[in-house]
């Protein structure tokens, strides 16, 4: 190879070299660019926080799916098959799906003269659900319909309607499961719900009881964006 | 040539893994910095194909494309006309023109030495 030729390879690979890093930084910038941290430092404080937070709850899920992990690798076969179980029953118990029992209060809303009944607004009764879903009530019935996390409340012709079942006859009523009932009553015979209630010429009533049932939720779930886990994931 | 095409390789795999980013601001300049450069680069082959490389030629339209294109974008910029236009339609027509050169003298030269053999 003469020297002339040597020297022109040496410069096209030069080039070549810049030419290279020059595509691969393009392509680093404009694929992921540097995003400046505006946070000021309580921001940052609070993410931080909100971050080991995390943390621990990731943690302690780990620590529940390793007992999970440990009864399913247990030797024999049928311990696995009853931790499948246990589970299952766990997760049927969390969506709603049996009845559950325990202390709690008992809510009846009814007409306060006895005239023509009132209507019963849907906006009200979800006002309340969610009232009772911040006072920390566990579950919900509402005139023998199991709340979940998918039951509608709505109006279909006039009436209002959970589960899609209608609940017009008076009183209605409602079985609320919490550890701390008396607390409970409290908040919610004060609460904006209760007077949105009264305005509409409704009288609501709680008290205390020590042991209520309350019945499963039986309509379909529909599962939307759940996928079934590959076997290998 | 085959050093070339390495060290084109070399050179990405030093930017990815050197991970360095410039600031979105100045990512249009750099972009049309590659164009020039792949424009000269593929001017330098053709040369090289056709035999009338000149290394001086090389290395200074190599850099001055670069710095040409660059202020054109930057002037561009300051004079509110998209002038990093000119410098990409004047590059991509090049870039076209000289690629299909060096086909033609690959052809050619692939068919002489079919000929002879």
């Amino acid at each position: 190879m003469s020297v002339l030729k040597k020297r022109k390879t040496i410069v096209l690979s030069g080039a070549a070299l810049i030419v290279g890093m020059m595509l691969a930084i393009q392509y680093n910038t404009s694929n992921n660019p540097i995003t400046r941290d505006t946070r000021d430092i309580w921001q940052v404080r609070t993410s931080l926080e909100k971050e080991k937070q995390k943390q621990q709850e990731l943690n302690a899920e780990i620590k529940k799916y390793e007992a999970l992990l440990d009864d399913y690798s247990q030797s024999k076969k049928i311990k696995s098959v009853q931790a499948v179980e246990r589970a299952l029953k766990d997760a049927k118990k969390d969506a709603g799906l049996t009845s559950v029992s325990g202390q709690g209060i008992f809510i009846t809303i009814e007409p306060f003269s006895s005239g023509e009944a009132p209507k019963v607004n849907p906006e009200n009764v979800r006002k309340l659900m969610n009232e009772l879903n911040r006072y920390k009530a566990k579950n919900v019935s509402i005139s023998g319909q199991r709340i979940i996390s998918i039951s509608p409340i709505r109006e279909v012709n006039g009436q209002t309607y959970v589960n899609n079942e209608p609940i017009a006859s008076f009183p209605i009523t409602l079985k609320v499961l919490t550890d701390e009932p008396a607390q409970l009553k409290e908040k919610i015979l004060s609460s904006q719900a209760a007077e949105a209630f009264v305005k509409q010429d409704l009288l609501i009533d709680a008290r205390e009881v020590q042991k209520l049932t309350l019945p499963a939720y039986h309509g379909p779930i529909p599962v939307k964006y759940m996928k079934q886990v590959k076997e290998d994931s | 040539m085959w050093l070339a095409a390495l060290s084109l390789i070399v050179g990405l795999v030093l930017g990815f893994l050197s991970e360095i980013r410039i600031p979105p601001e100045y990512s249009n300049y750099l972009s049309i910095a590659v164009l020039a450069a792949l424009d000269t680069i593929v001017g330098g082959v053709k040369a090289h194909v056709k035999g009338d490389f000149d290394d001086k030629v090389f290395i200074t339209g190599f850099f001055f494309n670069i710095v040409l294109a660059a202020g054109l974008a930057f002037l561009g910029v300051y004079l509110g006309i998209d002038l990093y236009l000119a410098a990409i339609f004047a590059f991509g027509v090049r870039l076209f023109n000289n690629i299909a050169v060096i086909r033609r003298l690959v052809i050619s030269k692939w068919d002489n030495a079919r000929k002879n053999s």
